[in-house]
């Protein structure tokens, strides 16, 4: 993996938002969690093309719903995290608490 | 569902075309549905606007993609640079500096877009519509083998067949075709949900399909067992756009049943998708086996034996290893035996044709039209893109030569070439594209005009008008080449000029801008082009309303046409005049009707013409003939009254000429001078049809066949003596004839519900049907020629507007010393109007000629009409004064002083 496997700023974003919509978490409501959580419109784009690399690198799964017709006869893909997906994220968590650690007076926070 | 807003198609089409075909892509489509259709709630317009930003987001993200994955790296470089996602990121950077700089001067990226925009749109629109009429291919199984048969004859090369001629050529050629079958063209009263509708079919015979090696979209098509006796075969195979249209492709139609016209058929399978008909333009709804033709004409008869009754389209395979010219010696055998064996209907003359059917269009008598007028609309609408192209370049160019000093400047502090070429390519790709999307648009709104145009058609057409691919690529390869090269070429140029000497050349302002005399020449180019157009528009014009004024003779009132066809099988032909007289009479009684007649066969009917065999004592008969053609109708008493008609001479037809009582005619005046010259006309006994009549009256004379033949004779036969049963009522009325024509169906169906109403329509619409053509003629070309002139003033006011600014200092300073604004502009628009006076110059020449190659297709004007050769110019130079003066004008209002101030 590259880097060793830590995940970027992006894909850690959009592995937490898949986690946190559960088995919710198909590309619109993706993106309204995203803009929600985060406060920003991010990339549809991104979005897609993140899911398929993220899903090539076996952290994500996905599976296709029935066709709907408010979809205009089309899927959902709904994604979720695999094990390896979670086993990344925690290792990226542990790595990035361990930098932060300590640091809050350097920041200015409570 | 279908009730829910559907997302705008380009969008999704786009998305499509870069999407992976999986799962996966489907549902990136489904996402962007999903929140179109929420916020469509909120408005539509603006749902429409974020589905398609959005779709070219994700579009420009998944064309990255899919070129890294056919590049064999699978796994992403996460950090971007120096691979194709780094690549990306620079173009989208690009892509937001173009675009900003494009919104900065708004005026020349809408002019830009316009002028492209409607360059492509007429091209993509018209070659779509001559596509769809002429060069689709017909989705035949080795169509080289096909071939057309047709006859030739007195006034006609490629004619239909009868059936029986169809039967003898088709027994007689066994050993060089494989099979011969055909059709005939029916209208089908069929019932429908609000009573019923008379929709176009073929009437097929059982082989039709598996000659030309069609097949089953569901069930099954004819076969020879469908195809035996009179009558006995009440199947239907459906049209795809029908079983479509009407059925909502309902699987289960195979087995169910159908009224047409008053008898149930058996709807036995659908053709498929690709094949509607082998007469282009005419979409069968349905066909039917040929052995019902004359049951579901309702006109009794029996056409399958009626030798004179030509409207059979044959078609005929060559056997695998027999030539054309095999088939062609065999056909002509045919033709001789029959010329021997039916003397009446075979004349010396005639014969039968073979035609490859891959050489046919519609027929070869119209192609002979219709490709000189599709390759003309082609030109036309060619010459508008090449004047949008030489808008765009010149734009550029102006542009370009704004940028040189920018340009300079950011290389002088260390611009890299490359970046820079990259962002020039990038705007000019983007405002080409951005034309060629408006183009599109404007086509698509355009064809769908066209269709739901009502149009006095002869008959109902049905043509796929959808987008052609292949010119919406050829269309938008036009413009993005026209972009880089006339927008990145001369920055290119500049870019790599001497940057020192730019600069200080700039900074003395009184930098030639290189590119001025090319800009100088595209606008006489485009000036040039535009007189040619306008003149042929001028000539379509003006020989359109030469034709208008041409007087038919008949029907100057409100008029109201109902066609009807009297059930042959539950009507006698007693019976069928009695229904006829009291149909009249209920007319007669409607409000505002001041005449009622009837005839078989009304003048100028596009589609029919029928004559007669007459002899008249002390006239010879052409050469090879024993009689005299001459074009005949059968009529009743009223006709004359009702469509118009005076008789000068002698009387009408009146209710005591009975079949009994000696046989009677009228004929129209120039039958008089050419036949009955010198006493007068009324009380000579002639022969017509080999039946000695009575010319009891003369009528005026009046278009037969079309508007601008010379005087045709005329004989028209009294009704009382010959019953038809398809028929043509006219109601003259002082009232509103459009609703009147209505009236007269009710009170038809009034007096039986079934009696099969073919058509109802007014005079009016009648006679718009004969200038049809040149009113379409006139409309295009008129249109696009204006369309020049619009692209081509454009252009000009963009040339002067430049001269000015680049002329500002000048301009200051001439002011300031004094010089009259007056001079001023008259100096500017000048040097506008000189390009004008040379271009119009060119053009008139160009005109000239082209004048003459359209003299066949003029009415009533001479090639060179001085109208159109002095208004055109007039026009033009009004117009251009316009586009050159505004500029010129503003230069005026220039302030001296900070006009020297600048650099």
């Amino acid at each position: 993996m590259g880097r060793e496997g830590y995940l970027g700023e992006f894909e850690q974003m959009l592995l937490l938002a898949v986690l946190r919509l559960e088995e919710d978490a198909y590309g619109v409501r993706l993106m309204d969690e995203l803009e929600a959580r985060v406060g920003r419109r991010v990339s549809r784009g991104s979005v897609y093309v993140t899911l398929d690399r993220l899903e090539e690198k076996g952290w994500l799964a996905s599976e296709m719903s029935d066709a709907r017709p408010e979809r205009g006869g089309r899927p959902r893909r709904i994604v979720s995290i695999t094990p390896e997906g979670l086993d990344a994220l925690r290792k990226s968590r542990a790595a990035l608490l361990n930098l932060w650690a300590g640091l809050e007076g350097a920041l200015d926070l409570p | 569902m279908s009730s829910s807003p559907r997302p705008p198609r380009i969008g999704t089409w786009l998305m499509e075309s870069v999407l992976p075909p999986t799962d996966r892509g489907a549902a990136v489509l489904g996402d962007l549905h999903e929140e179109f259709v929420s916020r469509a709630s909120r408005g539509l317009h603006r749902a429409r606007i974020w589905y398609v930003r959005e779709a070219l987001g994700v579009a420009v993200r998944y064309v990255g993609q899919s070129q890294n994955y056919q590049r064999g790296r699978s796994r992403l470089d996460v950090d971007g640079r120096g691979t194709w996602e780094g690549f990306m990121d620079a173009v989208v950077m690009n892509v937001r500096f173009a675009v900003r700089r494009l919104a900065k001067s708004p005026m020349f990226t809408m002019v830009a877009i316009t002028s492209l925009g409607l360059g492509i749109g007429a091209n993509t629109a018209m070659f779509s519509l001559v596509n769809a009429v002429i060069i689709r291919d017909q989705p035949f199984e080795d169509p080289a083998a096909l071939m057309d048969i047709y006859e030739a004859g007195e006034g006609f090369s490629h004619g239909t067949l009868s059936y029986p001629d169809y039967v003898d050529i088709k027994e007689g050629s066994t050993d060089v075709f494989e099979d011969a079958g055909g059709m005939q063209l029916v209208l089908l009263q069929m019932d429908a949900e609000n009573g019923v509708e008379m929709v176009p079919a073929e009437a097929v015979t059982g082989n039709y399909f598996s000659i030309l090696g069609i097949h089953a979209a569901l069930g099954r098509l004819f076969t020879a067992a469908d195809d035996v006796a009179r009558g006995a075969h009440p199947v239907v195979v459906l049209g795809h756009g029908y079983w479509t249209r009407r059925f909502g492709s309902d699987p289960l139609i195979v087995g169910s049943e159908l009224r047409i016209a008053g008898r149930p058929y058996t709807v036995i399978g659908v053709a498929p998708k690709d094949f509607a008909g082998t007469v282009r333009g005419v979409e069968p709804v349905a066909f039917v086996p040929i052995t019902m033709y004359d049951e579901l004409q309702g006109m009794g008869g029996n056409t399958l034996e009626a030798r004179g009754n030509q409207s059979f389209f044959a078609k005929a395979r060559l056997r695998p290893g027999a030539t054309a010219a095999q088939a062609e010696a065999v056909a002509d055998r045919t033709s001789a035996s029959l010329r021997e064996a039916y003397p009446t209907y075979w004349q010396q003359t005639k014969a039968f044709v073979l035609v490859p059917t891959a050489e046919v269009i519609m027929n070869p008598m119209v192609d002979r039209v219709l490709v000189p007028a599709a390759s003309m609309i082609m030109v036309v609408v060619g010459l508008v893109l090449l004047i949008a192209c030489a808008n765009l370049a010149s734009f550029l160019l102006a542009r370009a030569a704004d940028r040189r000093k920018e340009i300079a400047v950011r290389l002088a502090i260390g611009a890299q070439r490359r970046t820079l070429v990259g962002q020039l390519l990038t705007e000019s790709i983007l405002l080409s594209m951005l034309g060629g999307l408006a183009g599109v648009a404007l086509a698509v709104q355009s064809l769908r005009a066209l269709v739901a145009a009502d149009l006095p058609l002869p008959l109902p057409v049905t043509l796929d008008l959808s987008l052609d691919p292949v010119v919406l690529g050829f269309s938008l390869f036009v413009s993005v080449a026209a972009g880089v090269l006339f927008g990145l070429a001369p920055a290119l140029q500049s870019a790599n000029a001497d940057v020192a000497s730019t600069l200080r050349d700039e900074s003395a302002g009184g930098g030639r801008a290189r590119g001025a005399a090319l800009r100088n020449l595209l606008v006489v180019g485009q000036v040039a082009v535009s007189v040619v157009l306008l003149v042929g528009a001028g000539l379509f014009l003006r020989s359109l309303e030469a034709s208008r004024d041409i007087d038919p003779g008949f029907g100057s009132a409100p008029t109201a046409i109902l066609k009807i066809t009297i059930p042959a099988d539950r009507y006698s032909e007693s019976e069928g005049l009695v229904y006829l007289t009291s149909l009249t009479e209920r007319i007669g009684l409607l409000s505002g009707v001041e005449a009622v007649g009837i005839i078989d066969n009304l003048h100028l009917e596009q589609l029919n013409t029928q004559n007669a065999r007459v002899m008249v004592d002390g006239i010879d008969p052409p050469a090879g003939s024993d009689f005299h053609r001459v074009d005949f109708a059968t009529a009743d008493e009223g006709f004359f009254a009702a469509a118009g008609i005076p008789v000068i001479a002698g009387r009408g037809f009146d209710p005591s000429d009975r079949p009994d009582t000696e046989r009677v005619v009228l004929v129209n005046e120039e039958f008089t001078r050419r036949f009955l010259p010198g006493a007068s006309a009324v009380g000579r006994s002639i022969v017509v049809n080999d039946e000695a009549v009575q010319v009891i009256g003369v009528t005026a004379d009046h278009k037969v066949r079309q508007l601008g033949e010379a005087p045709r004779p005329f004989v028209y036969l009294n009704r009382n003596d010959s019953y038809w049963a398809s028929v043509t009522l006219l109601a003259r009325t002082t009232d509103d004839a459009d609703r009147l024509a209505l009236d007269m169906m009710v009170a038809a169906r009034a007096l039986d519900p079934e009696i099969m109403v073919v058509q109802t329509t007014t005079m009016r619409r009648h006679l718009a049907v004969v200038l049809l053509g040149r009113e379409l003629g006139a409309m295009v070309v008129g249109g696009f020629a204006l369309l020049a002139l619009l692209l081509a003033s454009i252009g000009l006011y963009g040339v002067v507007s430049f001269a000015v600014a680049r002329r500002a200092k000048e301009v200051g300073i001439r002011l300031s010393l004094g010089a009259d604004p007056r001079s001023v502009v008259r100096m500017l628009t000048g040097a506008g109007m000189k390009l004008v006076a040379l271009g119009g110059a060119i053009g008139l020449v160009v005109a000239a000629a082209v004048a003459r190659l359209l003299s066949s297709l003029l009415y009533g004007i001479p090639p060179l009409d001085p109208v159109t050769f002095v208004g055109v110019p007039v026009v033009l130079g009004l117009v251009a004064l316009a586009a050159s003066w505004i500029p010129a004008h503003r230069a005026t209002r220039i302030d001296p002083v900070s006009a020297l101030r600048a650099e």
